[in-house]
């Protein structure tokens, strides 16, 4: 779908912190911190590198007490979407027009699991009924709904890797058909035990905590969690954006590739799944690539993260370096984007892609 | 806003607790019976067993998909049948898959999780077959779609969102031809959790009844084939079934489970889908409540209704085929333009008494009209509300 959105605030929340500067710092160090979480086991707890996000300057916007029954999953979307109102100078602003759209590959599934414990604990008469409501997908997008006081349309995706270029898509209708005049866009997905679990049985040999999202063949992601939340406007009611939103696709299997134009910079998805690699590994040699997800780690949502580097470098006219290893065709070091438009690309594990040029 | 659209329906598949078929669901809709039970497809240990409407998809002992998308698999062959495509006909095509779930997408099995926090290390089966069984995602594959594929988690307004978002990806321009829909599981989560929320009636339900005490879960899936007017010109197959005329959508921002007590987000999406189509209160036939039979939610229908509508019959399908919550409003798409298509709307099941509380009641009896156009309309949990104009197509 081609089209002229304008990217008019950023609210990133991940381990580099949470806003464009901590983002921006992290760029610069060319690192993230990482955590660990904790499994607990018989044989005793197996710990796990990860990405973790911190979500206490939440209360800068609101009061703790509401927050009490607010599970992480919403508390990391609700942040970056301060973080993106404010950054794109709209907390003031009359929400009525203003559409919200949330990916999330996984939702919020530890809540799930503690409504579970619930049952597991007293029994089906005495499940617990917050976490039920909570653990509910679009939980998140009402909770940000009920705290901005937002009350145009709403809509969660639920695509796993491909949620964000999917939900992207019906934002960009939602302005293109001027049923709103902005919209409130994120991605948003969280680590917790299940997912610890599934990962270390997935991929046993999990454990390293550096990526090489650039190694397709290696298996080296690290699990992630955060939210990447903007404001996107029409392009022509907008004046001095980041960046301009010109091409959404989506595409799946059936030899179907995405339509790259020969000089853009590509921003992947790659995240350190071999599963994946394979389709980055066919990419022309020439391309100069970078992928960014050593910063955030590797969560299904990670192209709302590219997308918030790509909106950055346009807005800065350049490329960043990024983690050691991360780039290829460019040394990123000041290099200038020059007219070139940035793609992000995510392919999935079928055949499937995700693919969103953006424009200075 | 942009101008109204029509977007043709070519085709029509329904499986849900009413019947395996959409012409065995109208049979049971136009002859008043109403099939719930206690549910078999778990175990359960509540002192009342709150009844279900189960949908006739035999459960396999090694299922290789969960049966959310098992469900949204034979309502889409049965739409594409009734279109008169073969996935043979549909490659070389843009086609989307556009679906509303609510199990469909939550990660967890209860089994697993169950064995997970006993400290035993369970097998990662369960876990892989959620992976592979995203809704749109396994229509895609079986139908080798290779257009835009979206799974919307709208909690109970998702299939008429998926309707309505699948309508602005044809008049985009993005595909000749869009599988919408949704598809949703009776599962022990939502059994438990409806329970827990206490909103279930213990008895068949009665929605906007004097008598209501909450919602009787469902399950099932109902899809609708969406096809461009220049795939239509290109290659015209069967008639049509009715017409996508207009979408309206909104959000309450009040409450995570309650709607908002004046219906203030469903007005706004009513007015919306109505000013899309470029529809005429007058012009309505009728309108396909949400009518759960809960006590909150029949209430501010009836209100909301009876200001905006007060003219128009409406009725609640769900006495017929229980909550099937994300693929409710797909289920009630179906109904809506299969009851157009018959010029006859059939009585609001499990409504007898009037409640003194709601300025507007259901009809009671199969009701014949002339219009050509109706509302099916959904709220949902997250505040969520979604309305849905649809026309009717040919003979």
């Amino acid at each position: 779908m081609k089209c002229d959105l304008a990217i008019a605030g950023l609210g990133p929340v991940g381990a580099f912190g949470c806003g464009r500067e901590a983002l921006l710092a992290a760029l610069a160090d060319g690192r993230s911190p990482v955590g660990t979480t904790s499994l607990a086991t018989p044989a005793g707890p197996v710990e796990l590198p990860a990405f973790l996000a911190d979500t206490a300057s939440l209360e800068r916007f609101v009061a703790r007490r509401e927050l009490r029954r607010i599970d992480h999953f919403s508390r990391m979307a609700l942040l970056g979407a301060f973080l993106a109102l404010e950054d794109a100078g709209m907390l003031g602003m009359e929400r009525s027009r203003l559409g919200l759209v949330i990916a999330s590959g996984y939702g919020a599934m530890r809540t799930t699991f503690t409504f579970l414990d619930s049952v597991f604990s007293g029994g089906d008469a005495l499940a617990s009924p917050t976490p039920f409501s909570n653990s509910v997908h679009n939980a998140a997008a009402a909770h940000v709904s009920m705290l901005l006081r937002a009350i145009g349309p709403s809509l969660t995706v639920s695509q796993f890797e491909m949620s964000v270029p999917s939900a992207l898509l019906s934002a960009a209708l939602w302005l293109v058909e001027e049923r709103v005049d902005a919209v409130l866009f994120g991605g948003v997905d969280e680590c917790g035990e299940l997912l610890h679990y599934c990962w270390q049985r997935f991929f046993p040999a999990a454990g390293e905590a550096r990526m090489q999202p650039l190694d397709f063949q290696r298996q080296s992601a690290v699990a992630g969690e955060g939210a990447a939340f903007m404001v996107l406007t029409r392009a022509a009611d907008t004046i001095r954006p980041y960046a301009r939103i010109r091409q959404v696709a989506q595409g799946n299997g059936a030899g179907v590739q995405p339509p790259l134009p020969q000089d853009a910079v590509l921003f992947l998805g790659a995240d350190g799944h071999h599963r994946c690699g394979a389709a980055y590994g066919g990419l022309p040699a020439a391309a100069a690539l970078a992928a960014y997800a050593p910063l955030y780690g590797s969560l299904p949502v990670g192209p709302a993260f590219d997308l918030t580097l790509a909106a950055l470098s346009c807005r800065q006219g350049r490329l960043f370096p990024g983690p050691p290893g991360s780039c290829r065709g460019f040394d990123g070091a000041g290099e200038t984007l020059a007219g070139r438009s940035i793609c992000c690309l995510k392919y999935g594990s079928e055949g499937d892609y995700g693919l969103i040029r953006v424009e200075s | 806003m942009k101008g109204p659209a029509p977007v043709a329906v070519t085709g029509l598949g329904c499986c849900c607790g009413a019947g395996a078929d959409l012409q065995e669901c109208l049979a049971t809709l136009f002859d008043d019976r109403r099939l719930p039970a206690a549910p078999t497809l778990f175990r359960t240990d509540h002192a009342v067993r709150y009844p279900v409407f189960q949908a006739p998809l035999a459960e396999p002992e090694q299922a290789e998909l969960l049966r959310t998308s098992r469900l949204a698999l034979t309502a889409a062959a049965e739409a594409l049948a009734d279109a008169g495509w073969s996935v043979e006909a549909l490659r070389g095509l843009r086609v989307g898959v556009c679906l509303g779930t609510s199990i469909g997408s939550t990660i967890s099995d209860e089994g697993f999780c169950r064995q997970l926090r006993a400290g035993s290390r369970p097998p990662l089966r369960p876990m892989q077959r959620i992976l592979d069984s995203n809704p749109a995602r396994t229509l895609a594959r079986k139908f080798s779609c290779s257009g835009p594929c979206q799974t919307i988690v709208n909690a109970c307004s998702s299939g008429s969102d998926a309707v309505g978002i699948a309508a602005s990806w044809i008049r985009a321009g993005l595909c000749d031809l869009v599988l919408a829909g949704g598809a949703d599981e009776l599962g022990r989560v939502t059994y438990n959790g409806f329970s827990a929320l206490m909103i279930t009636d213990p008895e068949p339900v009665k929605p906007f009844d004097k008598n209501r005490k909450g919602l009787n879960l469902g399950e099932g899936a109902g899809m609708l084939v969406l096809e461009s007017a220049a795939l239509q010109q290109r290659q015209s197959r069967r008639a049509r079934r009715g017409f996508v005329l207009g979408y309206g959508s909104s959000c309450d921002a009040h409450h995570l489970t309650a709607p908002h007590p004046q219906g203030l987000g469903l007005k706004r999406a009513l007015r919306e889908a109505l000013q899309s189509s470029a529809l005429a209160p007058a012009e309505l036939a009728f309108v396909n409540a949400h009518g759960t039979g809960t006590p909150d939610n029949d209430r501010v229908e009836s209100r909301v209704l009876h200001e905006l509508l007060p003219e128009v019959p409406f009725l609640s399908t769900k006495g017929y085929t229980g909550h099937a919550l994300g693929a409710a409003g797909a289920i009630e798409a179906v109904f809506t333009l299969a009851c157009l298509q018959q010029g006859r709307i059939p009585a609001s099941a499990g409504f007898a008494q009037p409640d003194p509380e709601l300025p507007a009641a259901p009809v009671t009896a199969t009701t014949t009209f002339a219009g050509i156009a109706a509302l099916s309309q959904s709220l949902a949990f997250g505040g969520n509300n979604a309305v849905l104009a649809l026309g009717r197509g040919e003979p």
